[in-house]
């Protein structure tokens, strides 16, 4: 009974020294920030494993904002939440309605409809960097947060109605026509039966919408120009413009700035994992 | 889209049944109603401007009370007839009727008609009570009376303690009467059943599906159920309604539908039978002199009139086997062990006859290559025309 596969066995080895050789690939940088936010400002790139001295007085600079740099710096991390929470609402309102209407209402348009969404994308973004900075400045927009807010949900809409089209078919239509007998509205289906049952895609969807904002910088660094509105991406790439800027706060920022979509993702994890939609119909 | 007809002939169809006694409603009981769908067709696009004919000129008559099932293989386009009646979906014309009203063009909610569907569709997100309670709530019901409304509901299924449950954490066969509780919370005109029993293991399954025919007495509601299995259909209902590529092929009651079956199709598909070619000498007395098998003998005349070349229908548990001296000489060519009964192939002549029995305790223990003499009684023998494709 306890006879060992030998060959399953040496195949999961395997596995586990490729996964290491990935997990210490991905580390390394990471660790790298961490050693260089803990170094003194003044030493710099001693490029040591661990500094002679390490201190947490960066991190106090940081979130006293004690640095010309960084004067703006919670000002700045809140405009990176906030643009990041209106465009995942955004994307929210537009794709989970748009999904419905394609997979559970099925209008005529709605294979062209699904395949004009994703077409978005055969245009690399950064190429579009230019007509979205004329289109915002012919409406007005610019240095404005709505024209970021407004580009990271055009990007981000097609692929989250394309996710979430995909998953919609986990979710019976019998429970769509169960809930029309018995006398619900499009609406109601939508709210009552939809929406709960596609949580896990949606919390999937909203993590991507999020990320995306989180990390965008092209497109905030060419839409928002004042200290007070640029968010926190664009005021740490203003440290590589200078030459004697304090890499040990750049640091500190980064790793800060890491810290709420780890969380986030943490938090969200138990959502995602599917099976909710399990045992809502037989065979 | 849908043509109403304005003057739909009221004409039962043939050889329908009057509502019998039994049938009706017990006193005190909200009338039943009864269900008429007229000349119906209805068929799915299928892109590029084709259109696929899924039911075509089907006509039905249900007496208010009565339980009629759609009987047929699969694909012949009865789950389409259910989601017709339903309102799930459009057809091209026809006209249906509850009590000689129409309801064609209600939308689904409206037509207090109660779906019980083959995966039963619960919401996973919800309890049992507010699965059930689903339709009162929507229709803002009183909160007091919703609690009452389903707690009968959930007693008729005889799942009083479970509201509290979510689907999940139910067996198939509770989960089952979940949605029959569903359906019946609206106190419905008339319940569709789509094959609600397919999920269930064999037992189970007969065991519900009396359970579901005593509701259905108890309430009196008039129910169309919808199944490929001829075992269920034969002890569920009043009437059953044959079905063919999108027609009725027969409507009748169980023991018509299996002893005179209309065509050649319908007796194959309620039960094993075997098809021997005969030929018509003389007509009496209601009786026919027909030649099959080598021999001539006297067959009961069908009601219509009938070409010389005609099928004899027979029945394998019909047929009995005999010492090689009794009844018609033939030789045992294949025996098969069922279990309950056992299924012999005899040539007689060129023809290889079905005979099933029970072998248990047999003193005469028949063997492949035994001379045997094969009997039955001539009124068991059904004529169908020849001229029909094998099927
Ligand atoms: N939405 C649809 N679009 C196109 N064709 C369909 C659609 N639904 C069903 N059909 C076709 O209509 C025919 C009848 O289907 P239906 O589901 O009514 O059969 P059924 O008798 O219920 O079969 P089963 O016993 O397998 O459930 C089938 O040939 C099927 O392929
Ligand atoms: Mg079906």
């Amino acid at each position: 009974m306890h006879e060992i596969a030998f060959k399953p066995l040496l195949r999961q080895a395997g596995l586990i020294v490729l996964g290491a050789l990935i997990l210490l690939w991905t580390l390394l940088p990471l660790y790298h920030m961490v050693i260089l936010s803990l170094t003194p400002v003044g030493e710099g790139f001693a490029g040591k494993l661990w500094p002679d001295a390490p201190t947490l007085d960066n991190y106090r600079i940081v979130l006293t904002q004690d640095n010309y740099y960084l004067s703006r710096f919670w000002l700045q991390l809140g405009n990176s939440v906030l643009v990041a929470f209106t465009s995942c609402v955004f994307v929210f309102a537009l794709s989970l309605t748009a999904s419905f209407a394609i997979t559970r209402l099925r209008p005529r348009f709605a294979g062209f409809a699904s395949h004009m969404a994703l077409i978005t994308y055969l245009v690399p973004a950064t190429f579009l960097a230019i007509p979205f900075y004329q289109v915002m400045g012919s409406y007005g927009l610019l240095g404005s947060r709505w024209a970021l807010i407004i580009t990271i949900a055009t990007f981000a809409t097609p692929y989250a109605i394309w996710v979430l089209q995909q998953n919609a078919g986990s979710v019976p239509r019998e429970l769509d026509e169960a809930a029309e007998i018995d006398g619900a509205s499009p609406w109601q289906i939508f709210r009552l039966v939809y929406l709960p049952l596609m949580v896990p895609t949606i919390v999937a969807v909203g993590a991507f919408a999020v990320m995306l904002s989180w990390n965008e910088y092209l497109y905030a660094f060419l839409l928002l120009s004042d200290e007070d509105r640029i968010t926190l991406p664009v005021m740490l790439g203003q440290f590589l413009s200078d030459d004697s800027a304090p890499w040990p706060l750049l640091m500190v920022s980064g790793v800060l700035y890491s810290l709420p979509p780890a969380i986030l993702y943490f938090l969200a994890r138990r959502y995602m994992a599917t099976g909710l939609a399990a045992g809502s119909v037989k065979g | 889209m849908q043509q109403t007809l304005a003057k739909a002939p009221v004409h039962a169809p043939a050889e329908s049944p009057v509502p019998t006694a039994s049938s009706a409603p017990a006193k005190g009981q909200t009338l039943a109603k009864a269900l008429s769908i007229r000349h119906l067709d209805k068929s799915y696009a299928l892109g590029g401007g084709r259109r696929l004919p899924v039911v075509t000129d089907f006509n039905l008559d249900l007496a208010p009370g009565e339980f009629v099932t759609l009987l047929g293989p699969s694909g012949c386009g009865k789950t389409t007839v259910l989601r017709t009646l339903a309102g799930l979906e459009d057809f091209e014309s026809g006209e249906i009727l509850l009590d000689s009203l129409s309801i064609a063009r209600l939308p689904a909610h409206h037509r207090k008609i109660g779906l019980v569907f083959q995966n039963y569709a619960l919401f996973p997100h919800m309890s049992v009570f507010e699965n059930v309670a689903y339709s009162l709530r929507l229709r803002r019901v009183a909160e007091a009376t919703v609690r009452s409304e389903v707690a009968s509901a959930l007693a008729a299924v005889g799942l009083e303690d479970y509201g509290p449950r979510m689907p999940g954490q139910l067996s198939g066969g509770q989960q089952q009467r979940v949605a029959v509780a569903r359906a019946l919370v609206m106190h419905p005109d008339l319940l569709l059943f789509d094959e609600p029993l397919s999920n269930l293991d064999a037992k189970l399954r007969v065991q519900v599906r009396s359970e579901l025919r005593r509701l259905q007495r108890r309430l009196g509601t008039t129910a169309l159920f919808v199944t490929h299995d001829q075992d269920e259909a034969m002890s569920l209902s009043d009437r059953i309604a044959v079905m063919k590529s999108g027609r009725i092929e027969q409507v009748g009651a169980p023991e018509e539908i299996y002893a005179r079956p209309a065509t050649l199709f319908v007796a194959q598909f309620v039960g094993k039978v075997n098809a021997l070619p005969a030929t018509i000498l003389d007509e009496a007395n209601g009786q026919v002199e027909i030649e099959m098998l080598g021999t001539r003998l006297r067959a009961p005349s069908p009601a219509t009139g009938l070409p010389r070349d005609v099928l004899a229908l027979l029945r394998p548990e019909a047929v009995t086997l005999g010492g090689p001296d009794s009844g018609l000489p033939g030789i045992v060519e294949d025996i098969e062990f069922l279990g309950d009964l056992t299924e012999y192939g005899i040539r007689v002549g060129d023809t290889l006859v079905t005979s099933v029995r029970s072998a248990l305790g047999d003193a005469w223990k028949i063997r492949e290559g035994d001379r045997v003499g094969i009997g039955f009684k001539e009124q068991t023998i059904h004529l169908l025309p020849r001229t029909e494709a094998a099927v």
